[in-house]
């Protein structure tokens, strides 16, 4: 590794084979039956779009979000029914495509808002249960929707209402829509609106942590999925010209449009479409070749393929295109990793300002336990304030209300901000955008992520650009002596470059308070001295912190003041040196016998 | 009055043959901590199983309880073992759910592919008279599943208390690492749970094929009812899903008289939803529901 300097890691990595080799094939979908002009070509490539189109808006949500939905019928079905239902009162569809995507959109939200706190399959148990009951209702009332004997479209013809006599304006249209939602999932994959979505997906508390309003980027991919699907549904219904409840609200549809994404590779632009190019045209020639005896053969088809590829391919087919990881762990770490950049004034005396974080008379229960009892504490502009205590003391509960984490029972916590005054935040996305940044006693990292990824979640924080965010992660990296691993998934560190990680992804978010969850547990001693060196640092660039630790070396040289917490209260405060002789905080560590032993 | 009590006696009923086939689903679900969304597919080929055996071989259907146990219990284990097994240390959570969302479809389509869409109705072998109490009326074969139900609810709840294996299934469930260490063999615990999962819906089958006729999508509208069953008793607690299946089985009976014959699936799913969002543990859960 020679290239250590900074500008070579700026040059544009080579884009995947694999997405270079679907862009080219891409243009095929369209000319090859226009080519051959067979209806039963044009039939197979307009299912290709259609299916690739609905696999790749469902990804949004079922694969970036990583929300398991089976539910997204009901989208393609409002669709189908909002542009069917319009037509005979002389609405053009295309009008109808858009309100049926705005209608989804906001369905998408009723239903999303509720059921993003479940997880996994309790999601997906909850998407189909909504999927049923709107199939039901749409049974019931068969004056809207023509109950199960279904609704006609009134068979007018040309690009007004989307009907036609030949193949190709259909194929055109339903290629236009698989080239939108591509174009949509191309651009969110390089958005910070897509790396908060997979950061949220990887580990919700540290994309809050970040700053991520992590519902609201959910919704966010809901609406846009929903609306996506809705549009392909306006399409479908077309040209169908035959709309349905049971076909429109179906669940074995749903399920069908997952499985190709899944079988594609899900969380990849290229993955469900790749899925439908393998299944569609297996299962439609077998039809063909087969006739009417083949019903159900596609579903068995598609069913089989996806336990192989879950069994044998577990990315996906995307996964058969991509090259071993990049950039190996064990690559040799820069010259000077981790270290206080030699530039450090150490002649300047910090100045210790006026309260920057006011904690006052915190209270929390779990159960009967109570965990947190009449805290009050504050900290000062340019401090650092120690905060020690015995296991089980509170401390970590603490920060969680100090960070927006927990709610305290009573008393609030106040962040100055500068030309606002004090204000009082509530949830951890807004105490990150009140300038607070905390890590996890737990690293938390976005494991399916790289490293540089990881901290650009922070950097995005000030840098809403995605070039800008990954030159202050690139920079942050190289601070942190990450720079060697910059590119590997986050999963594969070792615990110690996990906890530089939490560090250099909350350096990146340029935080005005920083709390610290015993980043030094577990680091050897050389790690331990290149920690506190690294904490002096951001104290001297202006941060105020305050760090929760065992290692007494590190609280010893870095406090300047200390907080001594047990079962939930504060029992001493003072400087370190105070601290750690008086006898109720020696007491609370040691225990009631050693304080006599010793006094004896 | 009378069709009150009588629409209690038919919820009841009901309730059993929900309970019958949520019993092994809310196993699999409480001790594999997997969404067994082939469970209802497993059913299926119960009930066609139990159709070839009925008409072609002139036998009882419940003659061919025992049989299909054991079939049953063979096919799950080979599922655990082949598919879901391989899967136990993915990476991604959501991978065993995409193999039994696969295993479903594919199930679904093969009967589809064999048997065609027609339904298949098992002779109802005298199961479907009915037996007379005053007023009320109840089919023989619904108070046979009834019973059933109790019988394998207290026969699995006796086997997890008093057997070594039951207690090291327990064990499995509660902390998988922990019983690993104390020299539990996990992976054999999981296939001996799936396949006492699936040997619950062969005897359901053998049960239910006389009074339901099968078709390839049968499992799918048992099974929804089945995931509501196992969410309101609680994930993985055995006389929850039996007090959940009748609670449910009257849900249904009432709201199929008192609102609409077509509406009462919108409310047993809407009172679903209700559940998932406000009570994720359901009535007996461990507290995990969301986990």
């Amino acid at each position: 590794m020679s290239d250590l300097a900074l500008p070579a890691a700026r040059a544009p990595r080579r884009p995947d084979r694999g997405l270079v080799a679907a862009l080219a094939l891409l243009p095929l979908i369209f000319l090859v039956p226009l080519l051959i002009g067979d209806d039963f070509v044009f039939h197979v490539f307009i299912t290709i779009c259609l299916y690739g189109a609905l696999a790749t808006a469902w990804n949004i949500v079922g694969g970036f979000a990583g929300q398991l939905s089976l539910g997204h019928a009901i989208f393609y079905g409002i669709g189908a029914y909002t542009a069917g239902l319009l037509v005979p009162l002389g609405v053009s569809p295309w009008l109808g495509m858009l309100g049926g995507a705005a209608i989804s959109a906001m369905v998408g939200v009723a239903i999303g808002l509720p059921c993003f706190r479940l997880r996994g399959p309790f999601f997906a148990l909850a998407t189909i249960a909504f999927l049923q009951v709107i199939r039901l209702l749409a049974l019931h009332f068969t004056g809207l929707t023509g109950g199960a004997v279904g609704l006609m479209v009134p068979l007018q013809t040309g690009w007004e209402w989307m009907i036609f006599f030949e193949r190709w304006p259909s194929l055109l249209i339903a290629f236009g829509l698989l080239l939108l939602t591509l174009g949509v999932t191309a651009w969110l994959r390089h958005a910070r609106f897509g790396y908060y979505l997979v950061a949220t997906r990887e580990r919700e508390p540290a994309a809050a942590a970040a700053g991520v309003d992590t519902l609201r980027v959910r919704l966010y991919a809901v609406a846009l999925s929903a609306a996506l699907t809705s549009m392909v549904g306006t399409f479908h219904g077309m040209y169908l010209t035959f709309i349905e409840p049971e076909a429109m609200f179906s669940l074995a549809f749903s399920v069908q449009i997952a499985m190709f994404a899944l079988i594609g590779g899900i969380g990849t632009v290229m993955g469900p479409l790749l899925g439908t190019l393998l299944v569609v045209p297996l299962t439609e020639l077998a039809r063909g070749w087969l006739g009417a005896s083949a019903l159900g053969l596609h579903g068995f088809v598609y069913g089989t393929v996806l336990v192989l590829i879950v069994l044998f391919v577990p990315d996906g087919l995307v996964g058969l295109f991509r090259r071993a990881p990049k950039g190996s762990a064990d690559a040799a770490e820069p010259a000077a990793p981790a270290t206080v950049p030699a530039t450090a004034r150490e002649d300047i005396r910090r100045e210790i300002g006026e309260p920057i974080l006011v904690a006052e008379h915190l209270h929390k229960h779990f159960g009967g336990l109570a965990v947190t009892q009449d805290v009050s504490l504050s900290l000062r502009q340019g401090e650092v304030l120690g905060i020690i205590g015995p296991n089980g003391a509170g401390k970590t509960t603490l920060f969680n209300q100090l960070s927006g984490f927990l709610a305290p029972e009573s008393g609030i916590v106040r962040i100055r901000v500068e030309g606002e005054g004090f204000i009082r935040p509530a949830t951890p996305h807004a105490f990150a955008r009140a300038g607070v940044g905390r890590t996890f006693q737990i690293v938390q990292p976005f494991a399916a992520m790289t490293v540089l990824e990881n901290i650009m979640i922070g950097a995005f924080h000030h840098h809403p650009g995605r070039a800008a965010a990954r030159e202050k992660a690139l920079e942050t990296a190289h601070r942190m002596g990450l720079w060697a691993q910059r590119d590997v998934e986050a999963r594969s560190l070792t615990i110690g470059g996990l906890k530089r990680l939490e560090i250099a992804r909350v350096m990146a978010m340029e935080p005005r308070i920083l709390l610290l969850d015993e980043v030094m547990a577990g680091l050897n001693q050389t790690d331990v001295q290149r920690a506190i060196r690294l904490v002096e640092s951001i104290r001297d660039s202006g941060v105020s912190i305050i760090a929760i630790e065992h290692v007494m070396q590190a609280i010893m040289a870095l406090s300047d003041r200390v907080v001594v917490l047990n079962s939930g209260r504060v029992i001493a405060e003072g400087r370190p040196q105070e601290v750690v002789r008086d006898p109720v905080v020696v007491e609370a560590y040691l225990g009631e016998d050693f304080v006599h032993a010793h006094s004896a | 009055m009378e069709t009150f009590v009588q629409l209690v006696l038919n919820g009841l009923m009901l309730g059993g043959l929900f309970a019958i086939i949520s019993v092994g689903l809310t196993l699999i679900f409480g001790i594999i901590r997997l969404v067994n969304f082939a469970h209802g597919e497993l059913l299926m080929v119960g009930m066609y199983l139990t159709w070839l055996g009925t008409s072609q071989l002139g036998l009882h259907p419940y003659v061919l309880a025992p049989p299909l146990v054991l079939v049953l219990f063979v096919i799950g284990v080979l599922i655990q073992r082949f598919i879901l097994q391989p899967l136990l240390d993915a990476r991604d959570a959501h991978v065993q759910i995409f193999a039994t969302v696969g295993l479903s479809t594919a199930l679904i389509n093969l009967a589809l592919l064999v048997f065609g869409a027609d339904l298949y109705a098992t002779p109802s072998s005298g199961v479907r008279d009915s037996l007379t109490f005053g007023p009320f009326r109840i089919l023989i074969g619904q108070l046979v599943m009834f019973v059933c139900g109790i019988v394998v609810v207290g026969a699995l709840h006796l086997f997890m208390e008093r057997t070594y294996l039951g207690r090291a299934i327990r064990a499995t469930a509660q902390h998988r690492a922990a019983a690993q260490l104390m020299g539990v063999d996990v992976k054999r615990i999981y296939i001996i749970t799936f396949g006492i999962g699936a040997a619950c819906v062969g005897l359901a089958a053998a049960l239910v094929a006389p009074i339901y006729p099968a078709s390839p999508t049968v499992g799918t509208y048992f099974v929804l009812t089945a995931f509501v069953v196992v969410v309101l008793g609680g994930m993985g607690s055995l006389h929850g899903a039996f007090i959940g299946a009748l609670l449910i089985g009257l849900v249904d009976s009432l709201s199929a008289f008192y609102i609409a014959p077509d509406l009462k699936e919108v409310v047993i799913f809407g009172l679903f939803i209700l559940i998932l969002l406000f009570r994720p543990t359901g009535l007996f859960g461990l507290g995990r529901g969301s986990e």
